[in-house]
Order: C-alpha cells, then structure tokens, then sequence
C-alpha cells in the first residue's frame, strides 16, 4: 500500500544517499517534501515604530522536506523547512500601512516512535534562523524595524496515518517553541542612522521565555492521491519579545493548501524488489 | 498530583512569559491624548535642557480633554501642549493641518532675500544643479548656495562645481533658510572639506523610558571623498541665519570647526534632536526629538550654532535697499 504513495525517480547517475543496502535487502528513505501557500490574518505590534496595533492579513510560501535519517532510519527523521511571509496591516484607524517580510529557514532532528492504529509520534531539537523587517510608512527617521533570531527550539509531531472510507489520509500536528538564543534589538531610542555609523553595542540579546516567546503550529491534513497528496490544513504563529523596553508582537493564523509526496533516487540498474524496504519520514 | 501542580506551573510560566505587555488606547481624544502624552514622555531626549516639567504639562491639560470636543478643538489643544517643548522637530500631523512650532525662527529677523543675491549679485546669471546654485563673484570668490539637504548632489556634480571654482581664491556657502533634511548629505558636503578622519560629533539616545535614560555619547566620525574626488582647502565662508535649521545646523556645527571655516550671519535655528515618528490611535501623526546630537566639542546645538565671534551680522535695511546683502557682503570682504 505504502508504494502507491512513492513517488518512483530512476535517474541515470548514482543515487543521492537515499539507499543502503545490507546483503540483499535494500533500505529506501524516500524525501518526503511539501510545497504549499497559505493566507490569513494577521495582528502585529512593535513599540519601535508604534504604539498602537496592527491588523490585517498575510500570505506565505513553505517547503518542506523529510527523510528518515541514514544511520538510524527508523527511529530518527531530518526535518528541513523554509518559509516566506509577507503581512500587510493597518492601523485602528486605517490611516497608515505596515509592510512585513520575513524568511524563516528550520532544521530539525526528531526522534520518531510508531504505535498501533496508525499513530506516530516524534520529538527533537531543532535549529531555527530568522531574517525580517516591518516597514511603516508613515514614519520619517524611524521607518523600519529589522527582525533577527537564531535559536534552538523544541519541536515533536504527533500523526495518524489511516484511511476515511477509501481515502488514505495523514493527519499531522507539529508544534515548535524556541527554548535559547539569539535575537537582534536595537536599543531603546537607538535609531538605525546610529548603527549606520559604527555603534553596534547591544543590539544582540540573548533570547529566552522571559525575552523572546514564539509558538509555531501547524495542523495538517494530506489527502493521498496515488503517488502525491493533496495538503490542506492550518499554520499559526504567535511571537512576542522584549528587549530595551521595546516590545514587539506577532500573530498569525493562515490557511494552508499545498502538495506533498515521497520521492526517491534509484542508481541506474536498480529497479524495487520484494525485499526493498521503504522508510517513509512523513508518518 | 505535585507532579501534574508541575506542569500547570510551567506551562502558565511560558505562557505568562509569552505575554510582554503593550498599552491599549481607546481610539477617542482621551485615548489620543494618554497616547500623545506617553509616547513623548517617553521618548523625548530634550526635556532636561529645556527645562519642560511634563507631568505638570499633564496635569494642566488632562482636565481639558474630552470625548466630546470637535476634532479640530483637540486638535488645536494637543498642538499648544506639544509646543511647550519649544521644538521646531515636534509636529502634531492630523488629515487637516500639521502643527508647527515656530518661535525658533519667528521671533528673529530673516537675514535672508534669494532674489536680492539673484538679481543684484548675478544679474540672475547663474548656474544651478538640483537644489544648488553657484556662481563666481566679481571678486573671483565662488558662491554656493545650498537651499536644502532633502536631496544631495552626485559626488561628480560636486566635483565639477568644485573644479568651476578652482581659481577662486575663496568660497562662500549659503545655507540661510535651510530647513535640514538628511544627514547623509551633510556628509557628502563636508568631506569635501577634510582631508582626514575628523570628529563631526556625538549622538546620544536613549536607553528606556526614564527622562534620564540615555547611553554614553557616540562619537561618529566623517571620512573624506577620497582620492578620486575633489577636495576644498582654501578659505571657506558659511552663511548663516536663524532658519538654518536641523540638519543644516548640524553641518555648520561641524564645518565651524574645521580650521579654514568662518560662519558669518546669525545664530542658527537649533534642530540637533533627530526626529522620531509615531501616531495616536485617532490615526494622527506625530513626531518629535528622540535622539540628541552633539558637535565634536561635546557641546549641545539645540539652540543653535553661534557665527563665528565677531561675525554676528544682521541685515541692513538701508543695504538691502540699494540691492545689497550685509551678510554676503561682510563675507566677500572678508575673503578678500
């Protein structure tokens, strides 16, 4: 059953380390990867460049990608995934617009526990990399705020892996919350001009629940169509920090819709037999 | 059950941590007034210096505030409390008027007619690139004026109107009614004037919300145009009045000190606080002075840069009638 769900890719040259073999049992680890768009609202607020709370909404693009790890395939999964987001909001009074950006690049290791009833559970650290801005309009010396963070997070999933009727499903929920690092403030009335010119003091902070609290989550649903899979579900993100008196705060709730599937390199000559076996990351 | 008191702990901690606090504001005049009223005490970098007492500017106009005043009636009411600060940086900004403080320039005599110099001076022969004119004068003196520094020149454009005045013997810069603009282009003027690494000033901003919270003077420094531009040694005159302002006041705050400079006219208009943005939940602008700078002697020029001693120059009316500028003259013959 499983097989239905690879997608199968001989290439010509060798494979990409997806495989290893074992006397005459093969080990597949298929890629699982998911490209996907979302939309939704957005609320966003930064002391820096006001007082007041912004509203609107936002759209973004994800990929992400899955593989069960080489040296412990079933029990430990590589996740790799990059966002990009882009928010347009008002102000109360919808006389000034605030444009946001940003890319969020994640790497995790998790390790992986399949029950019974289709269940799967995982959990594992994961490094996070964020780059960003808010640019308000409206503002002359101070028209921008610039987002920075690195941090390491804790991450796990939980998953079902059935099927509704005859329609094979994956229901998936990943939530991911930063526990230390690293994130960029500048100080207190510090305009950027300042920094410009050479004084970079404390703009580093170290980035904890007291200073910087952020909670990704995503609830997803992939409805399997042969070797692909139709993704839909929701994504939310909530950040709030605090550095030098400056508060800023984030807070997203989007749609999401997208494709996923398992895709695999073949060396040239070897074709899947009965006793290949398949690793998958997604479940 | 300790075990599970655990858990509730901890989660409500990162969920307490997660919720750093924002002031709300009601979205009416005394939500905009408790807005204007925080935001300035709490970001203004002048009220030391000026010797504003903000929460008795608070307890004075409060009992005036109410939901149903006019918008214009608030409006005129927030404009007169900002303009206790005596700053030409604060504006109150709504979709019918912006408030303007301008005593700084108001209560002096202008010094300055652009078209006396234009007709008088240059029979209105003269060159201009972007904001710039220049000319040379009949006694072989260059005479730039500088009406702004919103926009900057190229570094070639400078450097062809240096190399138009490369016999002159002297060079006379005008920036009387110069408003300021940005600081980047004061810099792309000055290191014309330099030929090292020199000292333009200090910037000081603030570290919290405390009427005294503010970090350790910056020194910032300019370095000059380098080998592939042209370079300005020989005497060099400023023209000055009391609207030259905010930037144009940081830029002869630091050509004052360069040794081949004189600054001949009027104290200038003051302006050294850079301005910060923000708004108030009725959807109004304001802006104000938030980061102090200081010329490289350490000194304040909020109020102003004073002329060069013994350059304290005011218009004669009796000159201005027969077509001359005292200022411009007292200039030219000085270099001469």
């Amino acid at each position: 059953m499983r097989k239905l769900f690879l997608l199968i890719l001989t290439t010509a040259f060798t494979a990409i380390g997806a495989y290893s073999q074992s006397g005459d049992t093969m080990t597949l680890r298929p890629v699982n990867a998911a490209y996907t768009l979302r939309a939704g609202s957005a609320h966003i607020a930064d002391t820096y460049l006001t007082p007041l709370k912004y509203s609107g909404w936002t759209v973004g693009f994800g990929y992400q990608r899955q593989q069960a790890a080489k040296f412990s395939p079933e029990r430990w999964v590589m996740q790799l995934g990059v966002s990009l987001d882009a928010q347009r909001t008002l102000n109360p009074a919808h006389s000034a617009n605030m444009w946001s950006a940003a890319i969020q690049i994640d790497y995790a290791m998790l390790w992986r526990a399949k029950w019974k009833y289709g269940l799967s559970f995982g959990v594992g650290p994961q490094a996070s990399l964020i780059g960003g801005i808010r640019y308000l309009e409206r503002n002359g010396n101070n028209p921008a705020s610039a987002r920075a963070a690195f941090t390491f997070n804790a991450t796990g999933y939980a998953a079902w892996h059935g099927n509704i009727g005859r329609q094979a499903v994956t229901l998936r929920y990943q939530p991911s919350i930063p526990v230390i690092g690293a994130f960029f403030g500048p100080d207190y009335g510090e305009l950027y001009y300042e920094i410009y010119l050479g004084n970079h003091s404390g703009l580093a902070h170290c980035a904890w629940w007291g200073s910087y609290f952020r909670m990704d989550n995503a609830v997803t649903l992939d409805l399997h169509f042969g070797a692909t899979a139709l993704r839909i579900g929701y994504q939310g993100g909530f950040e709030s920090t605090k550095a030098n008196d400056v508060v800023t705060r984030t807070c997203l709730h989007s749609a999401v819709i997208g494709v996923s599937g398992d895709w695999i390199s073949l060396p040239s000559g070897n074709a899947l037999s009965k006793e290949t076996k398949i690793i998958t990351a997604g479940y | 059950m300790k075990t599970l008191y655990t858990y509730i702990l901890v989660a409500l901690a990162i969920i307490l941590a997660g919720c750093h606090h924002i002031d709300d504001y009601s979205n009416d005049n005394i939500g905009s007034f408790q807005a204007l009223w925080n935001e300035i005490d709490r970001h203004y970098c002048f009220f030391n210096e000026k010797d504003v007492d903000w929460n008795e500017v608070y307890s004075r106009y409060a009992p005036l505030v109410s939901n149903k005043m006019s918008r214009e009636d608030f409006f005129a009411l927030m404009s007169k409390m900002i303009d206790e600060l005596r700053d030409g940086h604060t504006n109150l900004s709504s979709p019918f008027a912006t408030s303007y403080y301008r005593a700084w320039w108001s209560d002096y005599p202008q010094n300055y007619d652009g078209r006396l110099i234009e007709q008088y001076y240059f029979n209105f022969n003269y060159r201009q690139i972007g904001s710039f004119t220049y000319e040379v004068l009949p006694q072989n003196i260059g005479y730039v004026r500088v009406p702004t520094f919103e926009s900057g020149l190229g570094a070639g454009n400078i450097d062809y109107i240096i190399s138009y005045f490369s016999k002159c013997t002297g060079l006379i810069i005008d920036v009387r009614d110069n408003g300021g603009g940005n600081l980047t282009n004061v810099e792309d003027l000055v290191n014309r004037f330099i030929s090292k690494r020199t000292l333009a000033g200090y910037i000081i901003h603030k570290t919290g919300p405390g009427h005294n919270d503010f970090d350790q003077p910056f020194a910032y420094y300019f370095n000059p145009a380098g080998p592939d531009h042209l370079g300005w040694t020989k005497p060099v005159v400023v023209l000055t009045n009391r609207s030259t302002f905010s930037a144009a006041n940081n830029f002869v705050s630091i050509m004052k000190l360069l040794p081949q400079v004189t600054v001949i006219g009027n104290t200038t208009g003051g302006g050294s606080g850079m301005p910060y943005s923000s708004e108030l939940p009725n959807g109004w602008g304001i802006r104000f002075s938030a980061c102090s700078i200081l010329d490289a002697e350490g000194h304040t020029t909020e109020f102003g840069v004073e002329p060069t001693e013994g350059f304290d120059i005011d218009m004669n009316p009796e000159d201005v009638l027969q077509g001359r500028d005292t200022i411009l003259d007292a200039a030219i013959n000085y270099l001469i």
